[in-house]
């Protein structure tokens, strides 16, 4: 599950995250961060599922954070694909990549919408919602 | 003469076989395997043809157009299509729509590549003209909408197609540059690089002994024909091109594609398969051709220099390019085409196709493709106005531990808005701007050192003028220190001294 972590001015100085790693144990994994000194936004992975994600995000939420879902990260028109691959070595988290076929793939789990690719594209097949 | 001159087959044999329908054709990937399995001889011995493809973008590619003429007539002097100017130095009627004009409206979203799609699908175009109206064509304006069954004519002419290969890029400077080669990361982030390799037409006959003026090829998902050398064609080092042509109206927008590069511009994406028939060894072997036996040099896009120019990074193979990551030190960095392997992959199999049904017969050239020579750089007449020669170079100048209101004073005195500061030895430590001054005493700071800004953005004496205009501009600057090789402030150039001292376009100096 991939969420984006906002911090409040407020928050923003307290290891938060740490804290519900040592306290959970799950290995949540950063992919992107803008922190400074009045606020904050981390994308992280959080390799969980069920109550024990929702645990998760209910520490974060407790501690003054604002939790949003990634419900959906980019939308691909795959008639306008032409395959050519100019959005694949931009993207950060290597979240496209070819198939065996030269077909493009999509691996939604690793995208952090940072929209490199939408840039990228010459075809404009790829859109974020 | 020697073994591998020895014809093995003409290109009229090849012919007959095709219309007699037992003509062995493979894809230059399926020559590979061949090669690979059973040998060079009994490839070149089984094999008529080896069909080869490529999809990238093309910029040097447009359409002649005739519209047909209106009553009253018309000369047109000035035309556009979908608000994408055509170019008009022809006769009344005829015009010429380049891939890479862009819209007047939309900017780089739309341009000729995207008409030229348009066209193939038969979309409606406004069509719209002007002119001063003559004795023959009275008619000032015209606003019409038409479809490509509307025109006389439309042939595609491409005056530079198929690179044989092209040279890959990177980015070593310090912010995403957005290129004709896609998005280059900073810091050597990425790789792109374009072209087919081992499906590649000129890869695949680098001698240029089946491929000439006249050969018949696959354009567009139609029938087009090479019409020359592409413009800058450099086969002596081994980057040669093709003029093209070919009836759009019998084209299909699956093989032609309206693209933009961001911040770049417009292009169209052209497919182009070229048959190459197999008449002795030499040729039999470079059909044969690997991506890990064709090479480029990966080149450094961060320099603002002529292209050929651009430093060389790495020699590297398409197989390494192509395996997603290229290996620079000790970094893997990733790497990815911008054209598309899927599609020239799927052009060689329709070529193949075409070639097995007995639709589709070899030319023989009627001319070789020039074998020698290379592009010259476009001299630049008179001297290039540089940084040195607007700069001033009386630099006022301040250290780190110099008080901030002292230095407001010095600022107001002098009537500067910039002032770089400078280490005890003379070496550029930092800039601040009036504005920086004017938010550190409102936050009550003391000391230069605090408020500076360290990475300072900075010129050389001799970069070209509007290379500086250009970096100040995407910084969002209005002055840069101009400093030697060992980072000595020796001016400083704003946007004052250039608006001051270039008045009147490039004359007053």
């Amino acid at each position: 599950m991939r969420v984006k972590l906002i911090y409040s001015h407020s928050v923003v100085e307290k290891p938060i995250l740490s804290s519900i790693v040592l306290k959970t144990g799950i290995p949540i994994n950063i992919l992107e961060a803008r922190i400074n000194a009045q606020k904050g936004e981390i994308i992280v992975s959080i390799p969980a599922s069920g109550e024990k994600l929702e645990e998760i995000l209910n520490l974060f939420r407790e501690s003054g954070v604002q939790v949003q879902e990634f419900i959906e990260t980019l939308r691909i028109d795959w008639e306008k694909c032409v395959a050519c691959g100019a959005c694949i070595s931009p993207c950060p988290t290597r979240a496209l990549r070819f198939r065996e076929d030269w077909t493009l793939e999509f691996i939604e789990e690793k995208c952090v919408a940072c929209g490199i690719c939408v840039a990228a594209c010459p075809v404009k097949a790829i859109n974020m919602p | 003469m020697s073994e591998k001159d020895e014809e093995i087959r003409s290109i009229d044999e090849i012919n007959e076989k095709i219309k007699r329908g037992d003509a062995v054709v493979l894809t230059a990937e399926e020559m590979i395997n061949l090669v690979e399995s059973s040998g060079l001889e009994v490839a070149a011995k089984e094999v008529d043809v080896v069909t080869s493809g490529t999809f990238g973008a093309m910029c040097s590619s447009g359409v002649f157009l005739n519209f047909g003429h209106s009553d009253p007539p018309i000369k047109m002097t000035r035309c556009w299509l979908n608000d994408v100017p055509v170019y008009k130095g022809l006769a009344a009627v005829d015009g010429y729509l380049g891939a890479a004009s862009i819209s007047e409206t939309k900017g780089f979203e739309y341009g000729g590549g995207h008409v030229i799609e348009d066209l193939v699908s038969g979309r409606e175009i406004d069509l719209r003209a002007e002119s001063y109206g003559t004795d023959c064509y009275p008619r000032r304006h015209i606003e019409t909408v038409i479809t490509i069954d509307d025109l006389n004519q439309a042939t595609l002419v491409n005056p530079r197609n198929c690179y044989q290969k092209y040279d890959a890029a990177a980015n070593s400077s310090d912010r995403v540059l957005y290129t004709y080669m896609g998005t280059l990361l900073p810091n050597y982030g990425n790789i792109t690089f374009s072209g087919a390799g081992q499906l590649n037409p000129l890869c695949k006959d680098p001698n240029y002994e089946t491929i000439g003026f006249g050969t018949k090829i696959f354009l567009g998902g139609g029938i087009g024909y090479i019409i020359g050398e592409g413009t800058q064609h450099n086969p002596t080092s081994g980057f040669g091109t093709l003029m093209v042509k070919g009836d759009l109206k019998q084209m299909n927008s699956r093989y032609l594609r309206g693209a933009s590069f961001h911040r770049y511009g417009t292009t169209l994406y052209v497919g182009i398969g070229i048959p190459i028939p197999i008449i002795n060894m030499r040729v039999a072997g470079t059909a044969a051709l690997k991506d890990d036996e064709i090479y480029v040099d990966i080149r450094d896009y961060g320099a603002a220099v002529r292209p050929d120019l651009r430093p060389v990074i790495k020699r590297v193979s398409y197989a390494e390019l192509r395996s997603g990551k290229v290996t620079i030190g000790d970094r893997d960095i990733p790497s990815s085409s911008l054209s598309s392997y899927k599609m020239a992959r799927e052009i060689a199999e329709t070529l193949k196709k075409w070639i097995l049904e007995g639709t589709f017969f070899l030319t023989r050239p009627i001319e070789p493709l020039p074998k020698h020579g290379k592009p010259k750089p476009l001299k630049v007449k008179g001297r290039e106005l540089r940084a040195g020669d607007i700069m001033s170079r009386n630099v006022i100048t301040a250290k780190p531990s110099d008080d901030i209101k002292e230095v407001a004073l010095k600022l107001v005195e002098k009537g500067i808005d910039h002032l770089p500061v400078v280490d005890e030895e003379g070496k550029l430590a930092g800039i601040v701007t009036s504005w920086d001054l004017a938010r550190a005493i409102a936050q009550d700071k003391r000391r230069l050192e605090e408020i500076m800004t360290r990475r300072v953005i900075v010129a050389f004496e001799n970069e070209s003028i509007d290379v500086v205009v250009r970096r100040m501009a995407q910084h969002n600057i209005s002055g840069v220190p101009v400093v030697d090789r060992m980072n000595n402030v020796i001016g400083i150039l704003t946007t004052d001294d250039i608006s001051r001292k270039i008045v009147g376009g490039r004359t007053a100096l």
